[in-house]
């Protein structure tokens, strides 16, 4: 899975809070949409594309929704798990996020169990994805 | 001296003899009430007479009307005016009667008036132009009418002074303009009001969940290092950016409800509590409360925002519980007495009253209408949470759904919340 968070402390708290968990693999974090987007070009086979991407709301030049919007355009990574979390999740951000096709939004944990309970949530969302 | 023969004398005399006779009909004529204006080709140019006939009650009928009025021939010469046009004109009557009307008119609206004085003649028409007077220029409107008397036509013109409602009509566009105006900064600096809550109201929970989560890490992981009184001061940090975190969420619930465009629907009360009772469950067993839901009403309204009002008031009801017996909430239909509860509206029929009551610690009535108010607590922090917001956001949908809300209480007894709702909102 992947996260795209242009917050360096939230990066370095969901891997530290996932460094025990063997269930997943976090590649190493990127900034905002337009890295995400040029990390996924850069990518060959389908095949070696992330299961998950973890949308952080509030970045610079390309936000959560619109990465969102873009991912959900393309044929290559509508397929994607893609989740949008954020500090805080109204219920505009809900109804757009989710009309935008965003398997899951979320709020930012405050703890290890808050991260845990989330990271659940999302592995439950790829599952059922896949199969 | 010249020679005249005789049947040069006999026409000239045939002549004056037609002439008398013209001159006798006329006379009869104007003793007969059928003329009442001449106009003679003298040396010193056309004068007009009139005269002081049966019609004189009519005459002074016309004159003191506040509208000009004026007769004219069919040359365009003006035979009759009123004292108020000569007014109008600025001009003394003498000097008006005799003239041409265009000699009053102002030279751009002339084409315009002949225009309509052609039209006049056939048929009864109304038009706005300019008149002259003195130096400045008058607006009017003028009615023209055919009059037909007996056997002479003319056409009458009643001529409406507009001055005052052309500066009227100019107060009122400036006035208009104005409001315009204001009405656009109004929008422009609600708008920016919302735009500053949303925005100060997420960058500030950005920084306030660090303060959380770091703080949980010193709780959890540091707690070894920590000395006992450090260890309350992490509790301190912790409990106070909780309770910001509820205050920031509290603003931009409350600065949310400006929107205008709310769905509207027909919302039965009662599934409403019971799905907030349901996310109450747990702190209703907490608490060992009796809660008791009788048959509510429908009204029309915003389901989300009607859902906020009884969570708080429920939410309140469990808050605010007093430590000498276990906490009793009711919430029931009430008969609506607009007089007892000083609400003032038209039709009570139209209204329904659900009343949420508690057993709780109350408070003193004389603060019944400051506990609405924004950031109003009346307990102290330590012993009851909360924004201070609950009940202003509460008291703000009520309002925007043009219902009313109520409160009573007594000290150590407990408190109702009266929510009266009108059963159908305005289209």
């Amino acid at each position: 899975m992947i996260l795209v968070d242009d917050d360096l402390d939230d990066c370095e708290l969901f891997l530290t809070f996932f460094a025990n968990r063997k269930d997943i693999y976090v590649l190493p974090p990127l900034l905002n949409g337009i890295e995400l987007i040029d990390y996924l070009e850069k990518i060959k086979s389908a095949d070696d594309l992330p299961n998950l991407i973890i949308l952080d709301q509030n970045m610079p030049k390309m936000n959560g929704k619109q990465t969102l919007a873009f991912l959900k355009s393309k044929k290559r990574y509508a397929k994607i798990s893609a989740v949008v979390y954020s500090t805080y999740t109204d219920s505009a951000l809900i109804t757009d996020c989710t009309q935008l096709g965003a398997d899951m939004v979320a709020t930012k944990p405050i703890d290890n169990e808050g991260y845990q309970k989330m990271m659940d949530d999302f592995m439950e969302i790829v599952k059922k994805r896949e199969s | 001296m010249k020679n005249v023969s005789l049947t040069d004398l006999t026409s000239e005399v045939d002549r004056l003899r037609a002439e008398l006779a013209e001159a006798n009909d006329t006379l009869e004529a104007i003793r007969t009430g059928q003329v009442d204006a001449l106009i003679v080709n003298g040396e010193s140019g056309r004068s007009v007479f009139t005269l002081k006939s049966a019609d004189r009650a009519y005459r002074l009928f016309i004159e003191q009307m506040t509208e000009g009025a004026v007769t004219l021939n069919k040359e365009g010469l003006i035979i009759y005016s009123n004292s108020q046009f000569a007014r109008l004109v600025h001009r003394p009557l003498p000097k008006i009667t005799g003239n041409y009307f265009t000699n009053f008119i102002l030279e751009e609206d002339i084409p315009l008036f002949k225009e309509f004085v052609s039209k006049g003649w056939t048929t009864n028409v109304k038009c706005d132009l300019r008149l002259k007077a003195m130096n400045k220029t008058v607006d009017v409107q003028m009615s023209f009418n055919i009059l037909e008397m007996d056997d002479d036509v003319s056409l009458s013109v009643i001529v409406t002074d507009l001055t005052k409602q052309k500066e009227i009509e100019r107060e009122l566009k400036a006035k208009n303009h104005q409001l315009g105006k204001l009405n656009d900064a109004l929008l422009a600096s609600n708008h920016d009001l919302q735009q500053f809550a949303s925005v100060a109201s997420h960058d500030l929970q950005e920084p306030l969940r660090k303060i959380q989560v770091f703080t949980k890490f010193l709780q959890d992981e540091g707690l070894r290092e920590l000395s006992a009184t450090a260890k309350i001061y992490v509790d301190k940090i912790f409990k106070a950016s909780q309770r910001m975190k509820v205050l920031i969420v509290d603003i931009l619930t409350y600065s949310k409800l400006s929107a205008e465009d709310i769905p509207i629907e027909t919302i039965d009360i009662k599934d409403v509590v019971n799905e907030i009772l349901e996310d109450f469950d747990r702190r209703i067993e907490e608490k060992n409360a009796t809660v008791n839901v009788s048959d509510l009403c429908a009204v029309q309204g915003n389901r989300g925002q009607l859902r906020q009002v009884f969570h708080n008031l429920i939410s309140n009801a469990l808050k605010f519980v007093s430590p000498e017996r276990s906490p009793v909430i009711n919430i029931g239909l009430k008969k609506f007495d607009p007089i007892e509860l000083d609400v003032n509206v038209r039709e009570p029929s139209q209204y329904c009253l659900i009343a949420v009551s508690d057993n709780g610690i109350g408070f003193e009535e004389g603060y019944a209408s400051s506990i609405f108010s924004l950031f109003e607590t009346l307990n102290p922090k330590t012993e009851y949470e909360g924004s201070g917001i609950g009940l202003s956001i509460a008291k703000k949908i009520i309002d925007k759904h043009h219902g009313f809300i109520v409160a009573k209480s007594k000290v150590g007894e407990g408190s109702e919340f009266n929510v009266i709702l009108p059963l159908k909102q305005p289209l």
